[in-house]
């Protein structure tokens, strides 16, 4: 880390892959503050965190994966902390080490399948390896539709898309918002599975905010807001 | 993979605006790339057939009439001047060479010019096959002229009297067709070429006299031309000459630059107005293509946002807009050139059997280069007015709207 500021705390969050400090958001200057518990987690380690809708769990993801910046309080990813990232830098730090899953759309619906993945790799800097394509497409079972279409993809597929296109760049952290509220029961637990394996796959940390109550037995860590 | 994949694959998915954006764009291009070339061509044209003429003179009368007739061959003359005079003025030292013409006659509608072999020379014309003219009763063609009418060195022909075609007035004397010039592009290719003396020869043993100047040649038994075309060592003894002619003799002398100057002030706001209507066209297509690429950013927010949540920068996002319409610009000005050379190609073809005119097809690449970069320029401007809204993007609030 370049950041010689950090260095102290390099030392505390040593084993930490994901960490939060009292963070805090505002949406409008006068509305109400939405402070949320801390978070730390080891590298390998999952979690689950649970939340009625409104109560700011989108908000919470967002500022984890650095979309949001906290009106207090910091986010470390493997040591970085995203508030001192400028917007070019957090970019690009979004893109090498951070996986998001949605809960509806997931892809840019004028390329095909294939090529939203290599976009994928295209933007976050990796080698765009078309074997490592086919490799997770033969993973999340989605080798016949490589040619589809977007808008020809039911939302089953489209959800192992989204998982597939969270993954191929290998991430440290992976956050899914809500991957499963608009699934059946069959297809939640398919993809709450291969989000899991996708994770242990790449020793990647996993976190999932949802207010889906059927996934809660997948998880050992989890916490509610 | 590249941004330029992305642009041409979002190019793909939205096939009617894409061609509505092409079209309209390039018709606007065909439009402003003709217009100019046309207006060029004319010039050209023009431009061309004056050839190395400073001064005209002739008898008294219009001067524009003057170079209309006796410098680009579509009007009648004002009438004849003496021969002898002419060679007077031509010793004048100012004077690098002076052309003698003399005509009155026609071969199916193309004039028949009697001169010496300078006039060639005027128009740097060189001939194809056979022979410069070396007696009476020879003849030249100009290569339209033998295109046209299909004529090989050896034929014959017989003049007609006056300028348009006719059959009645016939001569009885055969000219005979002894070279065939290379195309000029100039006025000279309309035009059958012969000296002096087949033009005083046919008239004075050729029978009717119907016009009055032909009167005055028998009356007086002195020669007499049509006009004399010259060319000046330097422009300075120009206005001095112009002067005394017109003062001091019954002939007057022409600028024909500065006449056909004249003519062009009057007649080029056809020219502007519809210059203007293409502008306005170029202003709409621009217009169209701001509003696709705006409606394009709008609509795919969510998409732009997930780019950016895959580590794209906006720098990026910018450059894959821009890209779009980089692509639709630049295939509209390919098919606007298409369009360009199909329309001129057929326009052309017409005027030239019309008017036995040779046009200048060749598109100036200067005229190419400068509507290429004012389109550039329009399709920047409005990309960037359509790539603001990613600027002001923001991720988090496109991303919680999904659902």
């Amino acid at each position: 880390m370049a950041y010689s500021s950090l260095n102290k705390r390099v030392v505390f969050i040593k084993f930490r892959m994901i960490q939060t400090e009292n963070l805090t958001y505002q949406y409008k200057k006068r509305g109400a503050i939405l402070s949320f518990p801390n978070i730390a987690l080891e590298k390998g380690k999952n979690l689950l965190i649970l939340g009625e809708s409104g109560i700011g769990k989108t908000t919470l993801l967002h500022l984890l994966a650095g979309l949001l910046k906290p009106v207090t309080g910091n986010v470390f990813i493997d040591n970085t902390d995203l508030n001192a990232l400028k917007s070019n830098k957090l970019d690009k730090f979004r893109g090498k080490n951070i996986g998001l899953v949605f809960q509806k759309k997931h892809a840019i619906v004028s390329l095909n399948v294939f090529n939203n993945l290599k976009a994928r790799l295209l933007f976050s800097n990796a080698l765009v390896h078309n074997k490592k394509i086919e490799i997770v497409l033969k993973q999340l079972g989605l080798s016949e539709l490589k040619k589809n279409k977007i808008s020809e993809l039911s939302e089953g597929q489209l959800q192992r898309l989204g998982i597939a296109l969270s993954v191929i760049h290998n991430p440290k952290v992976l956050l899914a918002d809500e991957p499963t509220s608009s699934l059946d029961d069959k297809n939640c637990k398919i993809v709450i599975k291969l989000l899991k394996n996708q994770a242990k796959q790449t020793n990647a940390n996993l976190i999932v905010i949802t207010h889906d109550h059927r996934i809660k037995s997948f998880f050992q860590n989890s916490i509610t807001l | 993979m590249n941004i330029w994949i992305i642009s041409i694959q979002n190019i793909k998915s939205k096939p009617l605006y894409t061609f509505l954006s092409v079209f309209i764009l390039s018709i606007s291009i065909a439009l402003l790339l003709g217009i100019q070339q046309l207006k060029r061509s004319f010039e050209n044209q023009i431009e061309n057939n004056l050839g190395k003429i400073d001064v005209v003179v002739g008898a008294k009368g219009s001067p524009l009439q003057l170079v209309l007739a006796s410098v680009l061959h579509l009007d009648n003359p004002t009438g004849n001047i003496s021969y002898n005079e002419a060679l007077k003025i031509s010793k004048n030292p100012l004077i690098k060479f002076a052309v003698p013409i003399s005509y009155g006659d026609n071969y199916k509608g193309f004039r028949i010019v009697g001169t010496t072999p300078e006039y060639i020379a005027l128009y740097d014309g060189e001939l194809e096959k056979g022979h410069p003219v070396e007696n009476a009763m020879e003849v030249i063609l100009g290569n339209s002229v033998a295109r046209k009418l299909n004529l090989k060195i050896g034929d014959t022909l017989l003049s007609s009297h006056g300028l348009v075609e006719n059959s009645i007035e016939e001569h009885d004397d055969l000219l005979i067709v002894v070279g065939i010039l290379k195309p000029t592009q100039k006025v000279i290719d309309r035009l059958i070429v012969t000296n002096l003396e087949s033009v005083w020869y046919v008239h004075d043993h050729g029978g009717e006299v119907n016009y009055e100047r032909h009167d005055d040649n028998k009356r007086h038994g002195e020669k007499e031309i049509t006009s004399l075309l010259i060319n000046f060592k330097s422009p300075r003894g120009l206005l001095p000459f112009l002067r005394r002619i017109n003062k001091r003799t019954n002939m007057q002398a022409s600028l024909p630059k500065y006449e056909l100057h004249k003519l062009y002030e009057n007649t080029s706001i056809g020219f502007k107005t519809i210059s203007l209507i293409a502008y306005l066209i170029l202003v709409i297509s621009c217009i169209t293509i701001f509003i696709s690429l705006y409606k394009m950013v709008k609509e795919r927010a969510f998409d732009l946002a997930i780019l950016r949540t895959y580590g794209a920068s906006n720098f990026q996002l910018m450059k894959m807009v821009f890209y779009e319409g980089l692509i639709v610009a630049f295939s509209s000005f390919l098919l606007g050139f298409l369009l360009l050379k199909i329309g001129l190609g057929f326009m052309f073809h017409f005027m030239e059997y019309n008017d036995q005119q040779n046009m200048l097809q060749e598109s100036l690449f200067q005229d190419v280069l400068q509507i290429g970069a004012l389109i550039l320029m329009m399709v920047i401007v409005s990309v960037s007015l359509a790539i603001y809204p990613i600027i002001k993007m923001n991720i988090s609030t496109i991303l919680s709207n999904e659902k």
